[in-house]
Order: structure tokens, then sequence, then C-alpha cells
């Protein structure tokens, strides 16, 4: 993985730019928690901050030209937040008295500052404090140069006289009344160590390095007015603690011009939406400065610009709490790790890889690709906790094996002639379509593994209709697309699968696949483009819907896409026209379509993670009253399964009459199984008139399995078939433990990299199962 | 990984008829190689683990290997 780039990508979020206000504002005074701080009564702590950022905050308070106002993102809805008066007020009744503090001894270098003015005095005061021996020399016969013109309501002279005398009281040495020309800065600047120009006029030109303020190579530095253009009070306090910060590294050897980018003004890289906020208007001042509460209240409109709108969309980003940025330096550094815990691995494997982040963010950052690629690395080095994804890639592999993988053309017009009678050959599309058979498979129809395994009955009748419907004779193919592989950043099985994939398609001369499983769609998409396909979808809208009579009762649904069809504007169209076909009313969810959520199971987090899987779920079907409608099948059982009644697309094509299809029970794990290998049997006994190639599991034993205990089983990830396995081994070998008090038995077996242990009873002929639980470790007994 | 079972009640090894006793015993996961004491039977060496231990102490070690 390349990490450097990985951390490019992570550089890229806007999330901790600053706002436009701290941006624009030559001093960075930090406006949010400055707002935050009066927003909560604690003037004193707002207070703090001016006095941490601005030089002379008290004069620069109450007459700052506050450029922080005019990008102030509440213009747009209500008006800008007066941050200017809010200073006023927080310099009204957040003052105390400043701590004293002990000079520092004087030995750093002496410095010369001409022009005892606002920026000169700022030079002078952060020299003194850092250890400087500072001499002013100013033209007039008082300090403060351009301040006296703001002497009036805000600025009384008492105050201003008040902060001049605090700097004579530093024992700065001051000489007033001196005049400063082009031959005595020559001297000066050979008598001092560094000279600070900071008078509003000079003599000639003169050229300074616009980040620095040096002039030249010299040990000359200017600020304040001649380098400002405006008479702006800020800027000129700003350009003279830049100034000073230049003097400082000058001084002390280092470089003047690293990391100074961001001084004095900048333009924030911050986008902010601020669509969705209600207009509020300024508070207005009752007195000269706002009232206590009036500021309160005024702090309050601040909307705190931060982006942070990929985590507002997504309950994984804000179950860890995690912008972009910080969660690739998360990941950086557990990519890093050699020794040591990686505390990162839990929560890489808590995303839903759903992409909806990308959708949301300015800058289309996907996070998604960044944990693909990451899970990819992991599993290369083998870092990638095992027990994460084992069950669903064992789940895939049964899909692939013998006992659900099934290919097979469309049964031949020789195979299919005794069905070429009347009335069926009139009225059955099916026979129809067989009757048209030509042998050359135009499509596949692919249905996936998890809808057969939702789905059962269902696979037969769409294979009928798709036979009766399309034009060319229609394959079926069994089997896993590889999505638990590609979650799982098995690049190895996901590519092994793929070949897979094609060489049957090549066997079969190209046939278009005909997919009913968004992740399927997904998969194809992106790992093997060349196979034409077309979702069951879209073919039902073309070709018409079977059953347009069924409509139990009508009403209104809201429409929950797949994540994996998020670009696929065609299949939410044909989704939406199908509904409304069959007579059902829409209404949309704010995330939907190119914004839809993942429901929890993407990612393989249903296993990884099953707090995180639940957060998606609740949090999604919280978001309408509305029954829901689906058309992914993990979609459904997992919104029915959190209590939310959900519809699946197939439950209003094929409605059962027997059953509320909005609330049906969720298959169990080992009921997965049974079903994909019932759909393989029906299909080859029904279609192919086969007789069936492989027993069902024999269940040779009767097991009673209460309801508690199924629940632990689906927890962890405990099949019927691991149960029936330990308790033939017991029963075979009498390996198991048992309890004379109670008549219980303990058995286990291991099977692959897991060990299985099941207590049950005898119950008559039926095996009573008491509890059921695994372990990965391996125990050697010798 | 000392472990002591919640469960007073006593089982014995099936196949044996034995009552079980605690030794070292030796388990692996990953990289990681451990000695442990653990109920057993004394003769056919089967290791005894209950439920408890399986998804407390056990799974935590896992869990901890895992993440190295």
């Amino acid at each position: 993985m390349n990490l450097d780039k990985l951390l490019e990508t992570g550089d890229r979020c806007i999330h901790k730019e600053p706002p436009a206000c701290t941006a624009q504002c030559p001093v960075h005074l930090e406006i949010i928690d400055f707002l935050s701080e009066i927003e909560k009564g604690n003037f004193q702590d707002a207070y703090k901050l001016m006095e941490k950022r601005i030089p002379f905050h008290k004069i620069i308070g109450r007459i700052c030209d506050h450029p922080c106002e005019a990008p102030c993102e509440r213009s747009k809805a209500g008006g800008s937040i007066r941050i200017s008066d809010l200073e006023k007020a927080v310099l009204e009744y957040g003052a105390y008295k400043p701590k004293k503090v002990w000079p520092v001894p004087k030995n750093k270098g002496r410095v010369a500052i001409v022009g005892g003015g606002l920026s000169g005095l700022t030079v002078a005061v952060d020299l003194d404090k850092k250890g400087y021996i500072v001499t002013i020399f100013e033209k007039n016969n008082r300090l403060g140069g351009q301040l006296w013109n703001f002497v009036g309501d805000a600025l009384t002279e008492e105050l201003l006289q008040e902060e001049l005398q605090a700097i004579k009281d530093k024992k700065i040495a001051i000489h007033l009344e001196t005049f400063v020309d082009k031959n005595s800065l020559t001297e000066l600047l050979s008598e001092y160590d560094a000279v600070y120009l900071g008078t509003s006029k000079w003599e000639e030109p003169i050229t300074w390095n616009p980040i620095t303020f040096q002039v030249g190579s010299s040990t000359l530095f200017v600020g304040g007015g001649l380098v400002n253009e405006t008479d702006s009070v800020i800027f000129s306090v700003s350009s003279g603690r830049r100034a000073a910060i230049s003097i400082e590294r000058y001084l002390s050897k280092v470089s003047l011009t690293d990391s100074r980018e961001r001084e004095g003004v900048f333009e924030t890289v911050l986008r902010f939406d601020i669509s969705n906020k209600a207009s509020l208007p300024a508070i207005e001042k009752s007195g000269v400065i706002y009232s206590r509460e009036e500021a309160i209240d005024e702090a309050k409109r601040c909307v705190k610009c931060q982006c942070r709108k990929c985590i507002e969309g997504c309950a994984h980003l804000r179950k860890y709490e995690m912008s972009p940025d910080a969660y690739i330096r998360q990941i950086n550094h557990n990519e890093r790790i050699i020794l040591g815990t990686h505390y990162a691995n839990k929560m890489i494997n808590s995303c839903t890889e759903c992409g909806l982040c990308k959708e949301e963010c300015f800058l289309d950052i996907s996070m998604k690709a960044v944990i693909q690629e990451t899970r990819e690395s992991m599993t290369e080095r083998g870092e990638m906790p095992v027990s994460a994804h084992d069950f669903a890639l064992k789940d895939m592999a049964f899909s692939n094996s013998s006992r659900f993988s099934l290919v097979r053309k469309q049964p031949s017009k020789e195979e299919s002639k005794d069905l070429f009678y009347y009335p069926l050959i009139s009225f059955s599309d099916y026979v129809k379509g067989l009757y048209k058979g030509t042998g050359k498979t135009e499509y596949l129809f692919y249905p996936g593994c998890q809808l057969p395994a939702a789905y059962p009955d269902d696979i037969k009748s769409i294979y009928e209709y798709l036979v009766g419907h399309v034009a060319g004779d229609v394959g079926i193919y069994l089997g896993c697309c590889g999505a638990p592989a590609d979650w799982a950043g098995r690049k190895d099985l996901i590519n092994e699968n793929i070949e897979a994939i094609k060489k049957v398609w090549e066997e079969m001369e190209r046939p278009t696949f005909i997919l009913a499983c968004s992740s399927c769609i997904r998969i194809f998409e992106k790992y093997c483009p060349e196979i034409k396909v077309e979702s069951l979808w879209d073919i039902y809208i073309r070709e018409g819907l079977p059953n347009k009579e069924h409509i139990k009762t009508p009403q209104t649904l809201s429409i929950h896409d797949a994540c994996a069809t998020r670009e696929n504007s065609d299949l939410h169209e044909s989704v939406r026209k199908i509904v409304s076909k069959l007579g059902y009313g829409i209404e949309e969810l704010e995330y939907s379509k190119e914004k839809t959520k993942c429901c929890g199971y993407g990612g393989l987090v249903y296993f990884a993670n099953r707090e995180q899987c639940d957060a998606f779920v609740s949090e999604r079907i919280g978001e309408s009253e509305n029954d829901l409608l689906v058309y992914c099948s993990m979609c459904k059982d997992l919104f029915v399964s959190g209590g939310k009644r959900t519809y699946h697309l197939l439950d209003l094509i094929y409605p059962k009459d027997n059953i509320e299809a909005a609330t049906r029970k969720t298959p169990t794990l080992s009921e997965r199984h049974q079903n994909r290998s019932q759909v393989k049997q029906i299909l080859l006994k029904e279609i192919w008139r086969e007789d069936p190639m492989e027993e069902l599991m024999a269940e040779d034993y009767t097991l009673i399995i209460h309801e508690d205990i199924q629940k632990s089983m689906e927890n962890r990830y405990i099949l019927m078939e691991d149960i029936l396995m330990v308790l033939k081994n017991a029963e075979e070998k009498n390996e198991r433990f048992c309890n004379p008090e109670t008549g219980d038995y303990l058995a286990k077996l291991r099977r692959e990299n897991v060990t299985y242990w099941v207590k049950y009873s005898n119950e008559g002929e039926a095996f009573l199962i008491k509890s059921v639980y695994s372990h990965r470790m391996e125990i050697v007994e010798e | 990984m000392k472990h002591e079972s919640n469960d007073k009640t006593k089982w014995l090894c099936d196949k044996c008829q034995r009552e079980l006793e605690l030794a070292k015993v030796k388990v692996r996961y990953m990289e990681g190689n451990f000695e442990v004491d653990l109920m057993k039977c004394p003769t056919c060496n089967q290791v005894f683990i209950d439920e408890a231990l399986a998804l407390g102490k056990m799974k935590e070690v896992e869990e901890g290997l895992e993440d190295k």
C-alpha cells in the first residue's frame, strides 16, 4: 500500500481547515472557540482567547476593523455574526487583572524599533517578552501613533494612556522626539543586532520579502503602514507580530521561511454547506454594547463552520467520530506497526464500503476506496484478523461448491417436446419460450447467493418468466459472485472466482448475464466489465411484469436503494416504475438513489462488528414511517430483524397469499444453506428433469433446538451442520464428557479452523441441544 | 489463561469414565503457543473447555493475537 499517497488523500480532507472568519483574521483569533465560550456564558475564557491571539487586545478589541465578519457563512442565512460587537462585550464582561509575569533575562540581542506606533509597539512587546533588549525611537513626543485618532466612545484616552503606560513599565528604552532618517538608520543598523522600521512613511522606496518582511538579507525588517496598503489596525499589529517572529528567527539563526504559509490573511479551503440551516437575523444591541444575554444569543447563531458532510451521513464515521483525515492517519499508523497491537483493525473492518462519503464530499474523497485498499494490504501481509470474515468466506465457498453451484443451458426443444401440447403450448409463456429454443444461450440468469437463500421458491418462477419473455435461450448459473472476497480484501479469492465466472461465460459463448442482486452487479462491473449484464428489474420493465393483478393493499412505500447500485440511475428508475406499476405510492427518503445509505451488511460489517451493523440498521429504519421497499435480500433481512416492516421487490412481484411478506422471518444461516441447496434440487428436478445429483445433508439425528439456542447459533455463526457433525463424532466415537448429576453430554469437534462444542442430553430418540459455542484456538491433546 | 470453571457440577470423560484433572495443556493460535492449566482426562487427554472460557478469556486472547 502506498502510504505517502494515502496521506496525501488525507491531507485533501478539509475537515480540519479553519473557517473563513479565522483565516481572514490577520492574527487568527480562534473565532469558533471564542463564540462557543460566549455561548456557554464563559466570558472570561473568551477573553483569554483574545488575550492569547490579539496584541493590545484591550485596544484592538474596541477598534478592530473586523475583516472576519464579511466572509461569515451566516451572512447567507440571516447576516454575519457580529464578532466585533461580541469582542467588545467580552472585554466588558470577561476582563480580569493580568497575572504578574516575571521579566525574562534580557540576553538574546539588541533590537532597535523605529516608530512607536501600533506595529512598532507590537514588535517591542513581543521581543521584550522573549528576552531581547528593545529600544524604541519615536519622532513625536508620545507613543501610539495613529491610535490617538481612534480616541472616542469605544477607545477612551484613559484606556489608551493605561496601555501605553504598561509598555513604559516594562522598562523598554524609549527615545521620544527622536527622528530617524536614512543616515541615522544606517548607524542603528551597525549598532543593533536588528532594526525594525515601523514608520508610516520612508524617504526612499524599500523592497522587502512579503513573507518575512526582511529587507534583502540585511538586519532590517519592516511592517506597519509601510507594508500595509490600508490603515487597518489589525493588519498593523499582524505585520508587527510577523516581523517580530522573523527577527527572532533571524537572531536565533533558524530558517526565516519555514512553515509560514498561513501567517496573516489566507484563503481557507474549507467549504461549508449552509443551505439546510434556517435563517436567523443578528441580535440587535439594546445598549452601546451587547448585554450578556444578547451576546450569548448572538454567539449561538454561529454555525461553527466545519465540513462534516461525510460524517453526518455515516453511522460508522459517527460511531468512531472520525473525519477522513484523522481516519487516514490511523490507517497509516496501523499499516506501519511492526511490533505491537493494530488497534485500528476493528474500525477498518467496520466500514460498509457503501461510498456515501464520496458522494457527500466536496472533494470526492472516497473512504470506500481507502478502506478497500487497506483491507487488501492487510490480507496480503497476513495482518487481517481471520475471525472478521471467516464465516462469510466459508459461506461463499459453500455457494460455489456442488451443494449450490449449477450451470445449465435452457432445456432443449428435443428434451421439452413432451410439453408442446395444447393448451400448454398456447397459454404458457415458458413452454412457448422452450419451443422457440435455438440451443444458443443468449442470456444466463445469475441470481446470486443471497436471493436463492432468502427466496428459494421464486427462483424457478423467475427463470420460467425469463425463458418465456426474453428473446433467445436463457441458461442458469448458480453461485456466488465473490462479493464477500472483495469486501474481505481477498484479491486472490476474488480473482479466482472471477476467472471461474469468465470461464463459464466463454463456454456458453458469451451470453448476457441477468443479475438480480445489487452486489453481483457491482462485482461484475468492477471485475469483468467485458461481460454484458442486465438487471432483472430492467427486464421486468422492458418485457412486462408477471402477476400484474396481484396487489394486496395499495400503500405508500419508501424505497431504500441498495448501496451497490449507487451509480446506477437506470436501475433506480426501473425499480420505481415497477413499484408504481404495481399500484404502490412512493415517498422518497432523504438519502436515496446516488445518496442512499447502506443497510449495515455491506463490507461484511455484519460479521466483523455486529454493534456497528446494528447502528446502521436502526438509523436507516428510523428514517421513514412508511414500510420500506428494498431490492437486495440482505437489506430486507436486516431491516426486518431490526423490527421494520420491509418488502423486497420480489414480495410485490411474486406475492404469496399465506404469509405477511413485510415481516417474514429472516432465514437463519443454516436455512440459507438449505434453501440454496433446495433451489438447486428444485431446478434440476422440475426444469431439467434430472435426478438430484447429491443427497441433501442426511439428518440421521432428530434435534430439539429452542429459540435461545437458535439465537446463539446465529450470533456465534454455528450451523446446524456443525452441530450434527459434533454429535455424530460424539455418538460414534464416544468422544465426549458426561455429567452424571445432570445426564448432560458435552462434545466437541474441530472443523477446519474452528472447534465447535455442543452440550446436549438425550430426550428419547432425540437430542436436546442445551448450548453451543466455539473457539478458534487449537488445543494440543497429547 | 488460567481458568477456574464456573460449572460446579462434575464432568467425567465419557470414554474413560475418569474424573478430570487440572493439567498443563498446550494451546496455539496463529503464531502464539502457550501452556495453560485446563481440566483434562488423565487417560485419553481429552481437554474440557466450558462456555465461559471459550467465549471469555479464550476469545479475548484470540482477538489480541489477531490484532498483533
